[in-house]
């Protein structure tokens, strides 16, 4: 037994020579959905739906060939997976990645007629599984790597400027590109109030959650009391509490005009962010109770026993052994902030929420997407970013 | 009989036993001595296949390891580990009856087995049969781990510091226990542990290793009288040496008949160990003992300066 | 210990099902007589014309919701409890890091962008929610299987393995029942969080216990979204006690 765990090493430089299963079946799902599903939709405007084209039609030949050679490189690599082959698998990620556009822009040319610039480009089932597929291979070969969560952060913003290029100079036929165009102030505002409604939020709800959770440490009979209220308040629907708020806030904006000059109001940002504190609560008071509560009994003792008195104890050895979880909870926070801020968009609060419902209303899906992929990106990086950090902090890299 | 000739194990490029030899007659209690990491362990699963040798054969009453099906060698050993790996969601029955439902027995059968096993080795069937582990101390969770190792009757039991995780006074009295099953079952036993003074209690064959080699094998009398190096000296216990031979040796091998001076006036019983006829001379400050059997009448007598002289031939002969 | 055991059951089992008894009865009271409560939505709303949902009747969008919710359970526990058995053993091992990573990741998909992008590639109605409840209650599971599965003390699978069970004997009465309390955890998150979820669906042209909700937004009228909320929010208290009730047998079955 101990022996067994005593040899990490060569264990793993022997399961470096067994083919990498995951990447390689990634790869043949890859191949499979480049040759079978729809690489792009061509649709004559907004509201009809798309005829679909395979990816010989969209990328002629020369395009197929290069995505089939790289696609087959991954698997290739991944069958005598090495230090230097996963870097290589890395580089034809990245390239796979940074090509896609380019084969959207080669078959705007070849698919689009000209004289209709009402013709809109969507991406096929195709497009989307390579990408998720491709993200997977990403985290795999991170794990493989053992590389912090930042760089593919890194590699990812790289690949998004270049798609933004790409689609700001020469996409102009892309769903998405001409539904971003139509609105693009609009955008804009909307992607500020979307981070503006959840910094607040989760500001106010890591005060707030800190200070409950200190409470409750306290006074032991709160705590009980108060769990059970905050697991309550996750039961209700989200999009109910935004709803419930409407009424009363209006009626208190309504008969207290100080509160009016403040700007609350019945629908809007102030029920919105009501909602989103309270649901922001249980998780960042969960988190930061357990972390608190988690720290090692012994390694306190031994700090009282030194002779440091409870505020150092709680300064100099709990907050510091704590921070990495209390962070996970406000990872958390954060991310589900960001989801449920859309719903807000439903009771006025704007937001990216906004195209999601009115592109829903409208049934035209790329106003949906031009909504939902943001949101979805934003989330990512936060995810991303607050977990390095979380990394980063924790003392010696303790796992 | 258990058999093993040029056994290697490579993992990766670390070699983690190193052509080992060893054979253990049936009926045979054979122990593994050595610091952590020396490769006992790994040689002990390769008995039973949890983890497959690289190089050589492991020969089971005639029969390379290799060409039993594994699941069926293991249902034909016993195998108990430190931490027993009782599993806690099963009674104490149903954890000792595995092995036998495993081979389909018939459930009175298993039932039946179960309590003899468990009053084998002192568990009132009506007290623990329905606790669960978690609720049986160290001992008792153990004294369970080797019930449920000895279920079928197996010719071949593998220990693995079974109780390497126990007090001291508990540890000993399940030694002491085991030594008496052994004396009346005669299994097969490959027993592993650091712990050289239970090696000595117990074991018919001594196997000291290091570095995934074997260092020094033979009877532990051997052991002790002639350790090969330093290394098997230091395990033996350096100065401490001497004590532990005599705590090997019985006061009856070194008696003699009642001398013409008068009789001592400490008694010792016959069966007893040497180590403790010293003990008893320092004790009582004198440097001869009286022997008697077990009705407590004088047979013969031993005398310290007798004992050294025996030794000094001893040493010169070898 | 034994003592308390053999005297437990009759003093403790009352209370125990007293939750969900006391839930259980008023959804069901808030199903079939929200009518009565008219006067008290009456006050809430005096100047609406109409104070109680009556688009659908409250027990059929209740029994939609549940099927829904019901329907994205089976699908969930299946998938994600299958996954998780299968990337821990020897074959799928490979799997694993990908797996785990997956499942901490997908916490980070907004259920709402997740039904948006399922609405482009499945069309309005039941089947988008559906598959959106499926993504998002997929990863508790996953995430607790794991967790429970890798939990099970080494030793204890060690001996098993060693007094010659097969994977498969390992596995179904070892390592299940023993990950059982963490797997029905994630279970029962995944099934809360996914009734509270499934009332976006309504934004989607599903009809269910979100309806009521939807319409009170739309119309300004507060009273349809206390009883679209109410009934949602009894139906999770029904639902998370009897889970309640499971994991306390099953807790008890192991460390009694």
């Amino acid at each position: 037994m101990s022996l067994m765990d005593a040899l990490p090493t060569p264990r793993l430089r022997w399961e470096g020579r067994r083919p990498n299963g995951v990447l390689l079946s990634l790869s043949v799902v890859m191949l499979a959905a480049f040759w079978s599903l729809d690489a792009v939709s061509v649709a004559p405007n907004r509201i009809v739906a798309g005829t679909g084209y395979g990816a010989l039609e969209a990328f002629g030949w020369p395009g197929v060939l290069l995505a089939t050679l790289l696609l087959s490189a991954i698997g290739l690599f991944a069958w005598q997976p090495s230090t230097q082959h996963y870097r290589a698998l890395l580089a034809s990620l990245m390239a796979l990645m940074a090509l896609m556009p380019v084969g959207l822009i080669a078959s705007s040319y070849l698919l689009i007629d000209p004289d209709l610039p009402q013709a809109r480009l969507g991406l096929g089932a195709a497009y989307w599984v390579i990408l998720f597929l491709l993200l997977l291979c990403l985290i795999e070969i991170r794990l493989r790597l053992k590389l912090s969560r930042l760089w593919p952060t890194l590699l990812l913003t790289a690949v998004a400027l270049i798609w933004w290029l790409c689609a700001a100079l020469w996409l102009d036929s892309l769903a998405l590109v001409q539904e971003f165009r139509a609105r693009d102030a609009q955008f804009v505002r909307a992607v500020g109030q979307h981070i503006t409604l959840v910094s607040i939020a989760v500001s106010i709800s890591v005060v707030v959650g800190m200070l409950l959770a200190m409470l409750m440490r306290r006074y032991s009979r709160l705590q009980k009391g108060a769990f059970a209220l905050l697991n309550f308040l996750q039961t209700i629907p989200s999009l109910a509490l935004f709803g419930l708020l409407l009424g009363p806030l209006a009626w208190l904006a309504a008969k207290v005009p100080f509160l009016a000059q403040l700007g609350v109001s019945g629908i809007g940002t102030a029920p919105a962010l009501i909602a989103l504190i309270a649901y922001s609560l249980l998780p960042m008071v969960r988190n930061t109770y357990i972390a608190l509560e988690e720290v090692s009994p012994a390694t306190l003792d031994a700090a009282k026993g030194m002779g440091m008195r409870s505020g150092q104890r709680f300064w100099q050895v709990r907050l510091p052994l704590a921070l990495p979880v209390l962070l996970e909870g406000v990872r958390i926070t954060t991310v589900q902030a960001i989801g449920l801020t859309a719903v807000a968009a439903l009771i006025g609060a704007g937001g990216l929420g906004t195209f999601i419902f009115q592109g829903l209303g409208q049934a035209a899906m790329d106003m949906v997407l031009l909504g939902a992929l943001p949101i979805l990106m934003l989330a990512l990086v936060v995810d991303a970013g607050l977990g390095a950090l979380a990394e980063a902090l924790r003392p010696g890299g303790i796992q | 009989m258990i058999e093993l000739a040029h056994v290697s194990k490579r993992f990766g490029n670390e070699t983690a036993v190193d052509d080992m030899s060893l054979h253990v007659p049936k009926g045979k209690f054979c122990a593994l001595v050595g610091t952590s990491g020396c490769g006992k362990s790994t040689t002990l699963r390769m008995i039973n296949r949890l983890i497959e040798h690289s190089e050589g054969d492991i020969i089971l009453d005639g029969q390379a390891i290799k060409e039993y099906d594994p699941v069926k060698l293991r249902r034909r050993i016993g195998y108990v580990i430190q931490h027993t790996g009782l599993f806690p969601h099963w009674s104490v029955v149903r954890n000792i009856g595995l092995v036998p439902r495993l081979l389909k027995w018939p459930a009175a059968e298993v039932q039946a087995r179960v309590e003899e096993l468990m009053n084998l080795l002192g568990l009132s069937v009506g007290e623990f049969g329905h606790k669960y582990p978690h609720q049986l101390s160290g001992g008792q969770a153990q004294r369970v781990g080797v019930a449920r190792a000895l279920a079928a009757d197996p010719d071949i039991l593998l220990m693995d510091e079974p109780f390497g995780a126990l007090d001291p006074i508990t540890r000993e009295k399940l030694q002491d226990e085991l030594a008496r099953l052994q004396a009346k079952m005669h299994k097969t036993v490959v027993f592993v542990t650091h712990d050289m003074d239970e090696a000595l209690k117990l074991a018919d064959h001594l196997v000291v290793m290091r570095a995934g080699r074997i260092v020094q094998q033979g009877s532990p009398l051997a052991l002790l009288q002639h350790p090969v190096d330093p290394f098997v000296e230091s395990l033996l216990g350096g100065l401490e040496r001497g004590l532990k031979q005599a705590s090997l040796t019985r006061v009856k091998d070194h008696m003699t008949s009642m001398g013409q001076m008068l009789p001592a006036q400490s008694r010792i019983p016959a069966d007893f160990s040497l180590r403790q006829a010293l003990s008893m001379m320092l004790r009582d400050h004198c440097d001869r003992l009286t022997v008697v059997d077990q009705h407590d009448v004088p047979i013969g007598e031993l005398s310290l300066r007798r004992i050294i002289k025996e030794a000094q031939l001893d040493k010169g002969s070898a | 210990m034994s003592n308390s055991l053999s005297a437990a059951p009759s003093r403790k089992q009352a209370p125990l099902w007293l939750w969900p008894l006391l839930w259980g009865a008023l959804l069901l009271i808030s199903v079939v007589a929200m009518a009565a409560a008219e006067p008290l939505f009456r006050w809430i709303e005096p100047d609406a014309r109409q104070v109680i949902y009556a688009r659908a009747d409250f027990y059929v969008l209740l029994g939609r919701h549940l099927l829904v919710v019901g329907v994205a359970a089976v699908v969930t526990i299946v998938v994600g409890v299958l996954a998780g058995v299968l990337v821990t053993r020897q074959r799928g091992r490979d799997f694993l890091p990908l797996v785990g990573q997956l499942a901490s990741l997908g916490q980070t998909f907004p259920p709402v962008a997740v039904l948006a992008l399922a609405v482009p590639a499945l069309g309005f109605g039941t089947l988008p929610i559906i598959v959106a409840l499926v993504l998002y209650g997929l990863l508790p599971i996953v995430r607790n299987t794991l967790t429970g599965l890798q939990g099970v003390d080494s030793d204890i699978k060690t001996a098993a393995h060693a007094m010659g069970m097969t994977p498969i004997q390992i596995l179904r009465q070892v390592e299940l029942p023993l990950a059982a309390p963490v797997i029905l955890a994630g279970v029962r998150t995944s099934v809360t969080i996914n009734i509270a979820t499934a009332a976006l669906g309504a934004t989607v042209g599903a009809s269910n216990l979100g309806d009521p909700i939807i319409a009170g937004i739309v119309n300004g009228n507060m009273a349809y979204v206390v009883q679209g909320a109410l009934t949602i929010a009894l139906l999770a208290l029904s639902v998370d006690s009897l889970f309640e009730i499971l994991q306390r047998q099953l807790r008890s079955r192991l460390s009694s």
